[in-house]
């Protein structure tokens, strides 16, 4: 794990720069309380601490040990999960206009047909039966105001 | 006596025909969900969440505290039939259950797992009655400082008893706090890492964070992996175990229930620390050591029954004090503040119907578990082997849904697919997702202790030290804090050691 751990120890450090850049925007004291910056800034330093100490010790036990899994996914994985990130960004930016039912039939369906390969029909079927399962649960059973599409419908 | 008639209250509230059909659907999806391979009661509780929105909170919280036990006993399930620990505390179950299902016996596995986690489960539940009122009428006197060190220790214990790397628990419980201060702080009530973003206001809900990083990306970590799991089948006929095996296993039941228990009882220690002390006296009492690793029941029964009886420990300092010990109950905690309750010392004081329905619906649900897993092991057991393929895009819907439900914003949904490729970040790179929920739960109000503490104090920081019972509680973390950095250093030479030969 020990690029890992540097990935995730930069990743970290930005987020300590944020937190602390961030944070000097705020009171660091009041007159007998620290102000609204005290608690971000000084969460900042000990998480840039953190990432600085995760990352000089990748360094220090690099011959002893070996990453044991790959640090970035390989180049299917990294499409599937491309993929599904694409296929949510896209289902949130359909949900409004299209109403839950549609935009979920689609969404189960692109996930199943393209990227598990399952038949055009078996992906149909399952997508209808999740969607449709989760619609009648949620929307009238458990009484939940899912997106309506502006037709006003459920779908 | 009191205390008795308290929890005959609880059962009253929540013995009518819906909260039953409530307890058992919680005890089924948490099951079922629970055993799927790679989800822990963490990930189950986020992804089953939704379930309880638009409830009335006595049901909601009675389903809740089922999908916690009932992906326990889920998690048990995996971890026998696949070798796969859905959490850190069922890692100890695999060594032995495991080998028992590959020798013909995992229907005796899965039956004293059930047996030992209904004893432990209900047993600790009556040691929570005894202890869980003393304890609140004592933390009565606890002010802002003492709250804030206890808030401060229970976070530092979580961070030292679990995970594998402590730098990396702590920077978890660091970007926990980190999200808590999205909103509008509690000093001026002026926006904080708001953006001109309306809907960051409010703070970013924990609900929307635990379904991204545990439901949204365990999906991603799946896709990635694409987890191939053989389970063991297990055969009608063979999910009992025989007498003697529960006749075996009756001290070993006795032992670890008190050992869980009282694990259970201390913030942070909670049931991986149980179920490995279960295990380790275990071997250590056994007249026939030499069995443990290929099959002892009694390295199934201890762990398993010392993990739920500190299930049940847990509730002590989550219901007398507003501190979670683990993951599952902080998600417990976030589900508690969702139905509108104030967890803390006045817990019991201003909501003791809830309390004591939570307390009975553990008892309920244990003996639901312990009804519904012996019959009902083949059918669970099958679960394992539906695609995964075919699992997760119902996640994602149950997940969008749950975003979506809490503001009706799509805004919600987007930001927990963010913290979906967040989470998967956090899988891929070991970083334990339980300290960041906690100090996600509390931070709030661990910020808000520390500035009232402040103030009453005139800015006085040694308020902390001066107080008692603050001194006391930052004296122990101070303590662990020491123990733990020379057990790091120790292992780091050793390691330098090592390497030098």
């Amino acid at each position: 794990m020990r690029i890992g751990d540097r990935v995730f120890g930069m990743i970290c450090l930005g987020l300590s720069f944020w937190l602390i850049i961030e944070a000097l925007r705020y009171d660091y004291l009041t007159r007998f309380t620290p102000g609204p910056g005290f608690a971000p800034f000084w969460v900042g330093v000990l998480l840039g601490l953190f990432s600085l100490y995760l990352i000089v010790d990748s360094y220090i036990r690099k011959n002893k040990e070996k990453d044991e899994k790959p640090v970035l996914p390989g180049r299917s994985s990294l499409q599937r999960i491309g993929l599904i990130i694409i296929i949510l960004v896209g289902y949130t930016l359909v949900l409004m206009p299209i109403g839950f039912l549609l935009s979920t039939l689609t969404l189960a369906f692109l996930l199943l047909y393209f990227l598990e390969k399952y038949s055009i029909g078996k992906s149909l079927l399952y997508s209808a039966i999740f969607s449709g399962g989760a619609f009648l649960l949620f929307q009238y059973w458990m009484e939940v105001d899912l997106p309506k599409s502006w037709l006003g419908l459920g779908f | 006596m009191d205390a008795l008639s308290s929890l005959w209250h609880g059962f009253v509230l929540i013995l009518t025909p819906y909260n039953l059909f409530m307890a058992m659907a919680g005890c089924f999806l948490g099951t079922i969900v629970g055993i799927l391979p790679g989800l822990g009661p963490s990930a189950t509780i986020a992804i089953l969440l939704p379930f309880t929105f638009g409830m009335d909170p006595i049901p909601a919280l009675i389903m809740l505290t089922s999908i916690v036990y009932g992906s326990k006993y889920g998690g048990s399930t995996t971890s026998i039939l696949l070798n796969v620990p859905g959490e850190s505390a069922s890692v100890v179950t695999c060594l032995d259950g495991y080998q028992m299902a590959r020798n013909g016996r995992a229907g005796s596995a899965l039956g004293i797992s059930a047996i030992g986690s209904f004893l432990g489960g209900s047993i600790g539940g009556i040691g929570l009655i005894f202890i869980c009122v003393p304890l609140a009428e004592f933390s009565l006197i606890f002010g802002p400082a003492e709250y804030f060190s206890l808030i401060f220790m229970g976070m530092l214990t979580v961070v030292y008893m679990g995970g594998k790397s402590i730098a990396k628990s702590l920077m978890s419980v660091l970007l926990g706090l980190g999200f808590c201060f999205v909103g509008t702080d509690p000093i001026q009530g002026a926006p904080r890492f708001v953006y001109g973003i309306p809907r960051l206001m409010d703070g970013i809900s924990f609900v929307i964070v635990v379904m991204g990083v545990f439901g949204i990306g365990e999906v991603l970590v799946s896709a990635e992996e694409r987890l191939k799991v053989q389970s063991l089948k297990v055969p009608f006929s063979q999910c009992w175990p025989t007498f003697s095996d529960i006749f075996k296993t009756k001290w070993t039941i006795v032992r670890a229930t008190v050992l869980g228990f009282f694990c259970g009882v201390l913030p942070g220690a909670g049931s991986t620390l149980s179920s490995f002390l279960s295990y380790g006296l275990e071997k250590s009492m056994s007249k026939h050591p030499e069995l443990f690793g290929k099959g002892a029941i009694e390295g199934v029964a201890g762990p398993e029954t010392a993990n739920n009886a500190a299930c049940s420990g847990e509730m002590v300092p989550l219901l007398s004090l507003g501190i979670p010990s683990s993951g599952s109950n902080a998600m417990l905690l976030g589900g508690m503040i969702i139905c509108g309750l104030r967890p803390g010392p006045l817990l019991l004081q201003t909501s003791p119907d809830f309390v004591w329905a939570i307390i009975a619906a553990l008892f309920l649900t244990n003996f639901i578990l312990l009804i519904m897993n012996l019959p009902m092991v083949p059918l669970f057991a099958y679960t394992l082997r539906l695609p995964y393929s075919l699992l997760y895009p119902i996640i994602l819907i149950i997940c969008v849904i749950g975003a979506y439900s809490m503001n009706s914003s799509i805004f919600d949904v987007g930001v927990m697919f963010l913290f979906g490729i967040f989470g998967y970040c956090m899988k891929k790179y070991e970083i334990p997702g339980a300290p960041m929920v906690i100090a996600l739960v509390l931070g709030k109000m661990w910020e808000t202790s520390l500035y009232q503490a402040l103030n009453l104090a005139y800015g006085d920081i040694t308020t902390f030290v001066t107080r008692p019972i603050s001194a006391v509680l930052l004296g122990m973390a101070a303590v662990m804090t020491v123990l733990v950095t020379f057990k790091t250093i120790r292992m780091k030479r050793a390691m330098i050691e090592e390497e030098k030969l």
